[in-house]
């Protein structure tokens, strides 16, 4: 069932045609593909690499700790080996488990990282088994063994010879020869195995450890996995191995799989991976709400591609795909996304615009809305004259750009004093108040509202805290913009600071209170308290509360200027991308609503008005399968074939008895017979239902609902 | 199965227009497969009807200039072991024979990481039929998709299709789905459908025989293997005229599998309900048991059965 086609041999220089052939004829119009196709690309591969450098930050405390780990169990064990009275114990394995979360796809980078890691720091010899090669013990052994002195065999920088002989000693793998390996290697006593004979690093530690990762430790079988630690308890002498367990689910697992004398051989230490929550958020916070990167998401396509992450898989690798799906979308979708790149480079591209690319530029529907809102002398000027258009780009390219930068800031701005907030009325992270200000604004919300009235009940020493959060902020970025309004926020403080002095006299607050402490008696207490009530109600507002409702105030300014969503700035389609759809539809498919739909309802797919029909029924025009499905919906859980046949056959009799007449009946019996067959075979393939052995000329339904 | 073409060719296909529409539609999309291929993202299509003819369009105007697999993953007979084969020998002109398909797997993921200039497009049809759609194959055809000079478009149509894939497969699957309705009927698909409505002649192909063969007891899997083993041993000997009952129901003995002439004889009738065996009379009167199967595709059901 496997065919090859080669192409003919001259042709097939012609093989390795540019991908950016393929973005040329897909946009009908624009000339300057190849440009955006660069652009994509270089785009892409600075993300990437971003993103494997942030995975590598986060995973460091975790590793740290694992090296240092590494390096007293293996000290111990060479402390071990001396004193002989601890040999009896020394059937110990170190182990370490990691508990890395559910996110299996996340995984595998995290154990590349970790292997460089080991292999820089503490050993050479480091072997990453994963559950699929290793049914059995000896493909275990044998897959260990290739690893390892593969391994070896890298890093000594080794003639050729050598390495054919390693790969013919795969044939007889055993502990012993693993442990005659080692030995060799380490030690340098080639007696017993001829092909080791070779100076390896190793001398510079004495004898590293072995490390052997397991990568997936629940998809072991458990008999494999026990007959090793066994095994390699025995030698463990010789020997010295680490074993390091990847968990996805708990460290329950361990001793699920593994029974009390197995795991009493392991010395196991438990190690917590980074959540896939936090590694999300610093992922957003780097990639998305940065300048750096001139491409933006939308908020629906972020809202799509965050809720994927919560709601299905948790992992950040299918994060970026989608991230990376929708900057290949967006360049290959949007003739002006040639402008999505650093400013400089932009203002150069918008002088080198042809004609058409004006044009594109024009029919933007948020330009429109700016060329409304001139007078008419620039409408014309800019809806004729090219120069006069590229200028006025340039200026609100670059108005797009402060806007970014100022959004940003202002943003983390808002998120420190609403995440402190009881309740969290804008949300804890701060990707959720990302995603409220791109819908809409911000200000108009109810959540806003609340998030508001409870900052104006901030006591003093939380609202310092986060006027001095917002001053980094705004000192951390080099925008000019902000100069103002660091001064104005370091205003505040000193005189908050002030303020701390003059309140030094606790009269106005206390006093009351100090009295009500003195007094004892019921009545004189009830009389107090409504006086209190009272002075409360009607008392002037301190200088403090004054002063609190002023920043709260000003803050609030800054959120209207500066967190408008992005959709009511000019140019935005060029740097956001908003079509969830499309991600919707090639993330996260549903075949099965697709097969639904296009069976009850072929309207969608075959533009026939003789298929169009009103509310649940079916024309009895459709299409065979459509009726063979809509009818064996009406049944129960076994069909009954002669009936299913009778009624399918009424059906279709009565669609085409308009244009034949009865007297060719036998034929067309036997048409109908074989359509129903081809129908009903059709549905068998597409699983809906299966033939069935508890009545003879039965069939079962395989789904639920129906008529 | 004949008369059923027959009578199916003399109806028109209803809409036709239509679903040349909708093709059409399809087809535009076909140099964004390209663009997304290459980015590293594999293609799967869903969606009611035959995607063949759609694939097949896309061999004939993208992919001429290029090497690229077809398979038919329909075909009751094919295996993963088959898919590799075909890459190692024909794409990789390599002769030598491997040991397990994992160990193949390994060879051609080293040969295509050396070598950057080799490129493969793979097209599957029918990614989710009955032989493919056991774990180790999809493990091993997501791994080899995996690669990133290796292209894959496949099509699905089972609607429990996405059920086989866990998230480490799909992670490395890295689907873009795209819905490609197309209306059009299974002719090819369908045609090697055992359809109960249909008595099919012919030999058994192997998808049926591991079917039949999955609900059988232990010990009656057991029999069939000894005789099939016992067959495979003698299939240069041309006037091998089947094992005779009762150097089999010996055999049968010392493996344990039956401990009476009545079991294997009840045991010989289910087979022979099922046509998994033919009985002939020899020359002598004696009654000798033959599987009316070839060659080629008993091996591959051994093999199968020494996978699991």
């Amino acid at each position: 069932g496997c065919f090859v086609f080669k192409p003919s041999p001259k042709k097939r220089k012609m093989v390795s045609l540019e991908t950016a052939a393929e973005f040329r004829d897909s946009s009908s119009d624009s000339e300057d593909t190849n440009l955006r196709f660069h652009t994509c690309q270089s785009l892409w591969h600075q993300i990437k690499s971003e993103t494997e450098k942030i995975q590598e930050d986060l995973n460091k405390q975790l590793f740290d700790n694992l090296l240092s780990f590494l390096r007293r169990s293996h000290s111990e064990f060479q402390e071990k080996t001396t004193k002989w009275t601890c040999q009896m114990k020394s059937k110990e394995i170190p182990t370490a488990a990691l508990i890395l979360g559910v996110n299996v796809t996340d995984h595998n980078m995290t154990f590349r990282n970790l292997s460089e890691v080991l292999q820089n720091n503490i050993t050479p010899y480091i072997a990453l088994l994963e559950a699929k090669d290793c049914p059995g013990v000896k493909n275990l052994m044998q897959k260990l063994l290739g690893q390892l002195m593969n391994c070896s065999v890298d890093l000594d920088f080794l003639e050729d010879e050598n390495s054919l002989q390693v790969s013919q000693n795969r044939i007889r793998c055993s502990m012993t020869s693993l442990v005659h390996w080692y030995e060799s290697v380490t030690k340098k006593t080639d007696s017993e195995t001829p092909s080791k004979t070779r100076t390896s690093p190793s001398k510079h530690w004495q004898s590293p450890p072995v490390v052997v990762i397991f990568k997936d430790m629940e998809s072991f079988t458990t008999k494999v996995l026990q007959d090793f630690i066994v095994i390699s308890s025995q030698h463990i002498h010789e020997l010295p191995l680490v074993l390091i367990f990847g968990i996805a689910t708990s460290p329950m697992i361990i001793h699920n799989l593994l029974p009390h004398s197995i795991s009493s051989l392991l010395c196991i230490e438990l190690f917590q991976s980074l959540s896939c929550k936090e590694h999300l958020a610093t992922i957003i916070d780097k990639l998305l709400l940065t300048t750096q990167f001139p491409f933006k998401l939308g908020e629906k396509v972020l809202q799509v591609l965050i809720n994927i992450f919560l709601y299905h898989d948790f992992s950040v690798q299918n994060f970026i795909k989608g991230y990376q799906l929708c900057i290949v979308e967006h360049f290959y979708s949007q003739p002006l996304s040639v402008l999505c790149c650093q400013l400089a480079d932009a203002k150069m591209r918008v002088n080198s615009l042809s004609q058409d690319q004006c044009e594109n530029i024009r029919m933007l529907p948020s330009f429109r809305r700016y060329v409304e809102g001139q007078v008419s002398k620039k409408q014309i000027a800019l809806l004729t004259e090219d120069s006069y258009l590229k200028e006025t780009v340039q200026k609100l390219l670059e108005d797009l750009h402060v806007y970014q930068e100022n959004y940003v800031l202002v943003l983390r701005c808002l998120h420190v004093f609403t995440s402190s907030l009881p309740k969290h009325p804008l949300g804890k992270q701060l990707r959720e108040l990302h995603c409220t200000c791109l819908e809409g604004r911000v200000w108009e919300t109810e959540e806003y509202e609340s998030a508001l009235q409870l900052a104006r009940m901030l006591n003093k020493t939380d609202l310092v805290t986060m006027l001095q959060q917002c001053v980094e902020i705004f000192v951390s970025s080099s925008g000019k913009e902000f100069d103002k309004t660091v001064e104005k926020l370091k205003e505040f403080l000193t005189q908050f600071q002030k303020l701390e002095e003059a309140f030094q006299d606790p009269d106005v607050s206390m006093s009351p209170q100090k009295e009500l402490q003195k007094k004892t008696d019921l009545y004189h207490l009830q009389e107090t308290l409504l006086e209190l009530k009272e002075s409360r109600r009607c008392k002037k507002l301190t200088k403090f509360e004054m002063l609190r409702f002023e920043v709260v105030d000003y803050i609030d300014s800054l959120v209207r200027k500066h967190l408008v969503p992005a959709e009511q700035q000019t140019l935005h389609e060029i740097v956001y991308f908003n079509t969830a759809s499309v991600l919707r539809e090639h993330l996260n498919a549903a075949p099965r609503i697709a097969v639904h739909t296009a069976l009850n309802n072929p309207h969608c797919y075959l533009k026939n008005q003789a298929l169009k029909s009103d509310g649940g029924s079916l024309s009895n025009k459709a299409p065979d399968i459509c009726i063979a499905y809509r009818l064996h919906l009406e049944c129960g859980r076994l069909i009954n074939l002669a009936d299913w046949l009778e009624a399918f056959s009424t059906v279709v009799m009565a669609a085409e008895r308009p244009n034949a007449d009865a007297a060719s009946s036998e034929q067309e019996e036997d048409i109908i017979h074989a359509r129903f067959i081809r129908a009903v075979s059709e549905l068998e393939l597409l699983g809906f239902i299966k033939p069935s052995k508890q009545k003879t000329d039965h069939v079962a339904r395989l789904t639920w609902g129906g008529c | 199965q004949q008369t059923l073409c027959g009578l199916l060719k003399k109806t028109p296909l209803d809409y036709a227009a239509e679903i040349e529409e909708l093709n059409q539609q399809h087809e535009t999309l076909f140099s964004k497969w390209m663009l997304q291929l290459h980015l590293g993202f594999n293609i799967v299509l869903y969606g009611l009807g035959s995607k063949r003819d759609l694939l097949e369009k896309f061999c004939t105007s993208v992919l001429q200039d290029s090497v690229y697999l077809v398979v038919n993953g329909y075909f009751p007979s094919i295996t993963v072991r088959s898919i590799l084969n075909s890459i190692t020998e024909e794409v990789l002109d390599h002769t030598g024979t491997f040991h397990s398909p994992p160990e193949q797997l390994e060879f051609i993921i080293k040969r295509f990481k050396e070598d950057s200039s080799l490129e493969l497009y793979v097209l599957i049809h029918n990614l989710d039929s009955q032989m493919l759609r056991g774990e180790r194959s999809q493990q091993i055809l997501a791994q080899l998709s995996s690669l990133p000079s290796i292209y894959l478009i496949a099509s699905i149509d089972h609607i429990n299709a996405p059920l086989m894939w866990d998230q480490a497969k799909l992670s490395l699957y890295n689907w873009l789905w795209y819905e490609t309705t197309t209306f059009s009927p299974y002719v090819e698909e369908t045609s090697y459908e055992n359809s109960f409505l249909v008595q099919k002649s012919g030999s058994l192909a192997l998808s049926s025989l591991m079917h039949v063969l999955c609900s059988l007891t232990l010990n009656a899997r057991g029999i069939f293997r000894l005789l099939a083993q016992y067959q495979l041993e003698k299939k240069d000997n041309l006037s091998y005229p089947g094992l005779s009952f009762q150097d089999f129901y010996q055999q049968c003995r010392e493996a344990f599998l039956v401990n009476s002439d009545l079991t294997l004889r009840a045991q010989l009738t289910e087979f022979r309900d099922h046509k998994l065996i033919r009985t002939k009379r020899g020359a002598d009167g004696v009654e000798y048991l033959v599987i009316p199967v070839d060659d080629s595709t008993l091996i591959n059901f051994l093999e199968n059965e020494d996978e699991d």
